[in-house]
């Protein structure tokens, strides 16, 4: 049995259910999904009992209806675990992990940035990326913002105030 | 202290320079209390960019993310389409990415080292170290056709290959190389400019660069073993032999340390991997269009971890390609660093983590209390540095 198998035994002995959908797709990358609800709770596992202490980033993608959010955890014999969860469009919330691994901050704060996602309990969520004159509610990222919309906001932004 | 602080803004930015930063630092007298930082001043929308292009346009948008480590960004990006197709590139290419790949990483270092220098003042090794640089450049044209922007990789493979003229040159290259680097070495351990301004400087303690996911040589100077290459190998990382670079410094010396000793070490391993590279195709022809599926690359980029997530819809487009650079790995532990220093080390603390430290063109010093501001340069933070530590 391989490392990854056996990381994913522990897992699957510790949540069962909870984490569905889990697989080893290539030496070092395991992908699983979860819901919103246990991700800490699979993350906090991961870290403390599997040695998986670095977050590699977090990948936000909007899948239409709902967001997807990729959450990629390594080291100890440098596997790469995704867990994926997803939580609705229209209020796309979720708990924040700074407290887990404090360099999630930055990450958190640019997925809220780009796609809209809101990390409730993170300290700081302002502006990273896009430039300050950007207006409310509009999320790059989305499926829905046309590059053409995107081009027009900068234009406009680009006049003097 | 009476509790009263001044806000120090370094930054934003000098519009010719990538990854523009901005660093608030909240000082207490000589120390530097709190650090918030604000990037994006050049975002360029480079994931939503991608999402409207073919993979192989995407190809050209990734090897422009970075004008330092475009190799890195290509490989990167190459590979995971590449996982995406369920295609393996022809073995003498993978030895081909890891010359490029090495060669990048002794003129991104040799670039740093000759910066970090400057930022201490000590710009007689600047000059000497930019010099040596020229060297490399010149062997990354040969190899490449190009200074920067090397465009080596492509999906399937690369699109040079190297003839025996060309190998005899990069080993001719390689020496002198090695000697200088070698020299510069030995100097910087027994010279006071150097240890004066950087032992003890810019700490990150082993815990905390695991805890805040510092990545590349950072991580490697407080004494963490992690590495990509060796870790989680590609290209033909695991068919050559070679040495991770540790060093417990824990301080901006060992970051100059860490990144020394790898120059020798990349040196080595492109004579590795010239010497066992098989003969036969460079690269495979691949389709344009993509099966649903996903990937998640991962490169040591000169500057650390660099990480690609790319999923395919079927088309010729990806659904989504998510870049994760190594400069924003480091930006949690930069401002640990940052924190309980002084201000006259902020130049050298920056440079520590090879951010595009020179963006930071610009400072704004901000008394609180008498609601004055100053502009500062950089420049003017530089020479403050130096002047504060000469009359210490």
């Amino acid at each position: 049995m391989g490392k990854e198998e056996e990381i994913l035994e522990r897992i699957k002995e510790r949540f069962g259910d909870k984490v569905k959908n889990m697989a080893v797709k290539r030496l070092r990358r395991i992908f699983a999904e979860t819901d919103a609800k246990d991700l800490k709770e699979v993350l906090r596992y991961a870290r403390d009992e599997l040695g998986f202490d670095h977050i590699s980033t977090i990948t936000g993608e909007d899948l239409g209806e709902e967001m997807r959010l990729i959450y990629h955890i390594a080291y100890r014999n440098a596997i790469e675990l995704s867990i994926k969860t997803k939580i609705p469009k229209e209020d796309p919330k979720i708990t924040t992990i700074v407290d887990l691994y404090p360099s999630a901050g930055i990450y958190e704060r640019e997925v809220h940035d780009l796609l809209g996602v809101v990390f409730e309990g993170n300290p700081d969520l302002s502006r990273l990326l896009l430039p300050d004159n950007w207006p409310e509610g509009v999320y790059p990222l989305r499926k829905d913002v046309s590059l053409e919309e995107i081009r027009e906001i900068l234009e406009k932004g680009g006049e003097r105030r | 202290m009476s509790g009263s602080t001044i806000k120090v803004i370094i930054g934003p930015q000098h519009p010719a320079l990538k990854e523009p930063e901005r660093f608030i630092l909240e000082t207490e007298g000589e120390h530097v209390v709190d650090v918030r930082v604000r990037i994006g001043y050049i975002h360029r929308g480079i994931e939503k960019a991608m999402e409207n292009r073919t993979y192989l346009q995407g190809l050209y948008l990734s090897e422009r993310v970075c004008g330092i480590c475009s190799d890195a960004h290509t490989t990167c990006y190459v590979q995971g389409v590449e996982e995406l197709l369920g295609i393996e590139p022809p073995p003498r290419s993978r030895f081909i990415r890891v010359v490029v790949a090495e060669l990048e990483r002794i003129h991104s270092h040799l670039l740093w080292l000759g910066i970090a220098a400057h930022e201490i003042g000590f710009d007689t090794l600047f000059m000497y170290v930019w010099r040596d640089r020229e060297v490399v450049m010149d062997l990354l044209e040969i190899v490449s056709g190009n200074r920067v922007n090397y465009a080596t990789n492509t999906i399937g493979g690369v699109r040079r290959d190297l003839n025996d003229e060309r190998i005899h040159k990069i080993l001719k290259g390689l020496k002198v190389l090695e000697d200088r680097t070698k020299e510069y070495l030995k100097m910087i351990g027994k010279e006071q400019t150097v240890l004066k301004r950087t032992v003890d400087v810019g700490i990150l303690s082993k815990s905390d660069a695991i805890k805040y996911g510092a990545v590349g040589p950072t991580v490697r100077a407080s004494g963490v073993k992690r590495d990509v290459r060796a870790d989680d190998p590609y290209a033909a990382y695991d068919e050559i032999p070679f040495n991770v670079i540790v060093e417990d410094g824990c301080d901006c010396f060992a970051r100059i340390m860490v990144r020394g000793r790898e120059v020798v070490e990349s040196i080595h391993i492109i004579r590795e991997a010239l010497k066992r590279m098989p003969d036969g195709e460079i690269r495979v022809r691949v389709k344009p269009r993509i099966p649903p599926a996903e990937a998640l690359s991962r490169v040591e980029a000169p500057r650390g971890e660099l990480l690609y997530y790319i999923r395919s819809n079927g088309t010729d487009k990806p659904e989504r390609c998510k870049i994760r650079t190594p400069t924003l790995a480091n930006i949690p532990s930069l401002c640990k660093m940052l924190v309980g220093g002084y201000i006259a080390d902020v130049p050298i603390v920056l440079a520590g983590i090879d951010p595009c430290f020179a963006c930071m063109d610009r400072v704004l010093v901000i008394d609180k209390e008498k609601r004055e501001a100053k502009v500062w340069t950089l420049d003017m933070l530089r020479r403050y540095g130096r002047e504060w530590y000469r009359k210490r």
